[in-house]
């Protein structure tokens, strides 16, 4: 396509201010840090250069039709402590505590953005894609692991029983999908219709299944482990319990925003950005006190307060479409920082240990989510353009995934730390690719721009 | 999680408050002296704060820097946004020097008497004495227009000419604030204690190097804002901006509140966007502002009675500067015909950029034992000020009607 001399002028003004902000982090980057006021000030100005180098990137390479996140998070990279070292791991571990803002506020556009009417309508194409998906992506991984995993030095050493257990348990992992980067594409995209609502239905409900299985896969692998052949039943019970608080929370959450709503009004996008805040801090606090002070171990999800909160505004109040533009208002600063820093915190170490086998899962993953959603689709009766695209829009892979990874971890210590560092590299793959493919299913089904309104 | 917890707090009491505050509450005149100004977040910061309920302690306080320096970017980038040259220009070019006068007056006197009083209630000398005492000259220099605000319309109609004018002037009164505050970060901070011996080529050499940080920004700004934005790129790019140049200012030993502030000037006298820039930054204004307040109430050190003693002190002092300093403005302004000799009483009220002055400051000084109770008997002087602001600008008012 022929770029217009505009155009081509505002990429040079891009590349330019690019230029810029690079000029200044070099120039920070060389001073001398003595006192706590300046590595204060380091970090704050670390955090201002990421925000606009992240948009302004973003910006430049979707000229070349790249996803606005995927800039965001190469951006990220390029910034973060594999590349150009401008950002420490120290500073990145102080940023992380964005993540705990921006995946709540994206969790809550997530849910908000599921429509009763439209999952009711495609439940049985929804549905069948988890089954099979699932069944499919830990199948497949599983026996590849278990069949080629002497040829691979992370899993070389592992007698069959842990091999089997290591095989399992990843191959649970690499059903997680990535909430975040599908609502951010959608967004940006400015996608809707039938195939947009029904693969993020499967992408929000598949994390919460996986969640689940994953549970019940450990508990079966320490039966494995310690010879003992009681199914440990409290601790499914007490998972599915966690799931049910943590959505009966999320509607007292929505309960408290819609009151906000019909009371107050102003100022909608500041107290979304605090509530949002304040349940991932205060569930995991929570957490933590529990487990402290009455040895109970609840994880109450805050990914799921959220999404339930938002889910329940939007199809049971009707602030629905006013959370949404709410959301909205605020999603450009909260998707740049929140991939950027995600970007910045991609695991290249973990990559480099152990690349073959995560290049390999990567490839056995995407064919276990073609097969799955294409046989989803065939006895759904779905048009087939659904079923040619609907796998390249759940590569993305993330949050979830890594947390499920350090649970096996704790689990498993002599092979949490192979599982964790081949899921660090696996996500490191799919997270580049995951936006641009996902972009590109949209555009193909042609339900790229139909929304009112998007984010940049 | 201590640092989280008390983030939480601060944002939840702000967001209460300030629909409280300036929205919601309606309560008698005399209680909204206090009340509207939202000095009452002083208060709760104080009681948040190390003395009483600890929960911002130092620790804490250190690990929200980030957002007290984003704090004063805003302010400071909000308050530049006042000085649009075109705006200015209404009004005759005499008021100017008016009002110039009248802050340089104020500024003069209550520098004069800190630097004086210094070394008597603090053991500092030296380059820290001088600093200290132009900041708190700066602080004393601002008017806040809140004593007009809370006068009832039915008395203000009359006076309409006066009560312009006494807007315009707390407006240059900033300015000239910000400009006396220049030296200070420009050399004083940088040199640290080491001031007396490195005033020369360091100087000059700061200035340059400043002049070349300014322009390099400016040319950031302007490449942003070359292309039409939606309104949330806009926030994006401005928020991004602020926390930027804070960022570069706290690396490079200079203020926040005052690259900011410049910032803005520039912003609004060069850019086409500057309605859109202007409405995101007033968006979070007062939120913004209570958050200042509940920080600088955190250090207000409140275990000695002399304290009260020397915020009389300085209460008089900038009570002399601002009445001189009115006499001679309502002189240049209008001639001998002119206004009430009084007119500095109606320019009593302090507001809140003092407040971004006095926290920049302490922040970035490194002189927390000397700046904590300095901040603590301006803050007294401060709050006096602000009870006694309406009356006294009822008198000019009602003098002149």
């Amino acid at each position: 396509m022929e770029r217009s001399a505009a155009d081509k002028s505002t990429l040079l003004t891009y590349i330019l201010t690019l230029v810029f902000i690079g000029l200044f982090g070099l120039w920070i980057k060389g001073m001398d840090i003595a006192s706590g006021r300046e590595a204060a000030g380091l970090i704050i100005f670390s955090l201002g250069f990421v925000m606009l180098s992240a948009y302004v990137l973003a910006r430049i390479v979707e000229w070349v039709h790249v996803p606005l996140i995927s800039g965001y998070i190469l951006a990220g990279i390029i910034a973060g402590p594999y590349v150009s070292g401008f950002l420490t791991d120290d500073m990145v571990g102080r940023l992380r505590l964005i993540d705990d803002l921006a995946l709540g506020f994206i969790a809550l556009m997530a849910g908000g953005e599921l429509r009763l009417a439209l999952i009711s309508r495609r439940a049985r194409s929804i549905v069948l894609n988890i089954v099979l998906i699932t069944l499919l992506v830990t199948g497949l991984v599983s026996v590849s692991i278990l069949g080629l995993g002497q040829f691979f030095d992370v899993t070389r050493e592992f007698d069959f029983q842990r091999l089997a257990i290591f095989s399992v348990l990843a191959g649970l992992i690499c059903v997680t999908l990535s909430p975040a980067s599908a609502i951010a594409v959608i967004k940006e995209c400015r996608a809707r219709g039938p195939f947009t609502g029904m693969i993020l239905a499967v992408t929000i409900a598949l994390d919460v299944l996986i969640i689940t299985l994953f549970t019940v896969g450990v508990s079966l692998s320490k039966i494995l482990v310690t010879g003992g052949s009681i199914f440990q039943l409290t601790e499914i019970s007490g998972l599915i319990f966690e799931i049910l608080a943590a959505l009966l929370v999320g509607v007292i959450v929505g309960q408290t925003i819609c009151f906000y709503m019909a009371r107050v009004r102003q100022d909608l996008v500041m107290f979304l950005l605090f509530m949002t805040f304040a349940v991932a801090r205060l569930s995991l606090g929570f957490n933590e006190w529990m487990e402290v002070q009455y040895n109970i171990s609840l994880h109450l999800e805050p990914l799921l307060i959220c999404m339930s909160a938002g889910f329940y505004i939007q199809n049971f109040t009707r602030f629905g479409g006013e959370l949404i533009e709410g959301l909205e208002k605020a999603a450009l600063p909260v998707y740049v920082l929140f991939f950027s820093i995600a970007g910045a915190s991609l695991d290249f170490d973990s990559l480099m240990i152990c690349w073959p086998l995560a290049v390999l899962l990567v490839g056995v993953r995407v064919a276990g989510l073609m097969g799955g959603s294409w046989l989803a689709g065939i006895a759904s009766n779905d048009p087939a353009v659904f079923n040619r695209n609907a796998w390249m829009t759940y590569v993305p892979q993330a949050g979830v995934s890594i947390g499920l990874a350090q649970i096996a971890a704790r689990q498993f210590p002599e092979i949490g730390i192979h599982l964790n560092t081949l899921v660090l590299g696996i996500i490191a793959i799919n997270q580049i690719a995951g936006p641009v493919t996902f972009k590109l299913a949209l555009s193909n089904v042609g339900e790229s721009g139909r929304a009112k309104t998007g984010q940049g | 999680m201590k640092i989280i917890l008390a983030f939480l707090l601060v944002i939840f009491l702000v967001f209460v408050g300030y629909h409280l505050s300036f929205r919601r509450l309606k309560v008698p005149l005399f209680a909204r002296r206090l009340y509207l100004t939202g000095m009452e977040f002083l208060f709760i910061g104080l009681a948040l704060g190390p003395q009483f309920a600890n929960i911002l302690d130092k620790e804490t306080s250190d690990g929200l820097a980030p957002l007290s320096a984003l704090v004063l970017g805003w302010i400071g980038m909000l308050f530049g946004f006042q000085f649009e040259i075109a705006s200015l220009r209404r009004f005759p070019g005499i008021y100017f020097i008016a009002g110039f006068l009248e802050s340089f007056i104020t500024l003069v006197i209550v520098f004069t008497g800190v630097y004086l009083m210094l070394p008597f209630a603090f053991n500092v000398s030296g380059g820290a004495r001088a600093a200290a005492a132009l900041v708190v000259a700066a602080a004393a220099a601002c008017t806040a227009q809140t004593g007009l605000a809370l006068i009832p319309a039915s008395r203000t109609a009359a006076s309409h000419a006066i009560i312009k004018f006494l807007r315009y002037l707390s407006s240059i009164d900033g300015l000239v604030s910000m400009l006396a505050l220049v030296p200070v970060y420009l050399f004083f901070l940088r040199f640290g204690h080491r001031a007396d011996s490195a005033f020369g080529l360091g100087f000059g050499y700061n200035i340059l190097i400043g002049a070349v940080i300014f322009v390099s920004l400016i040319t950031l700004y302007s490449l942003f804002l070359s292309q039409r934005r939606e309104e949330n790129e806009l926030a994006l790019i401005i928020i991004g901006m602020v926390i930027f140049i804070s960022g570069f200012s706290w690396v490079v030993n200079f203020s926040p509140l005052l690259s900011n502030f410049f910032m803005g000037i520039c912003l609004v006298n060069l850019t086409s966007d500057k309605e859109k820039i202007f409405n995101t930054l007033v968006s979070i204004e007062k939120p913004v502002y209570l958050m200042l307040l509940i920080f600088l109430g955190s250090i207000w050190q409140l275990d000695q009675l002399s304290a009260i003693a020397a915020a009389g002190v300085y209460f008089l002092l900038r009570f002399t500067g601002k009445t001189t300093g009115g006499f001679v403005a309502a002189l240049v302004a209008r001639g001998r015909e002119g206004w009430h000799p009084g007119l500095g009483w109606g320019l009593m009220g302090q507001g809140g950029l003092p407040l971004a002055i006095l926290y920049d400051f302490h922040l970035g000084s490194g002189l927390a034992d000397i700046t904590g109770p300095v901040v603590g008997i301006i803050l007294i002087a401060i709050i006096f000020s602000d009870l006694l602001s309406p009356g006294l600008t009822g008198y000019v008012l009602k003098k002149e009607a």
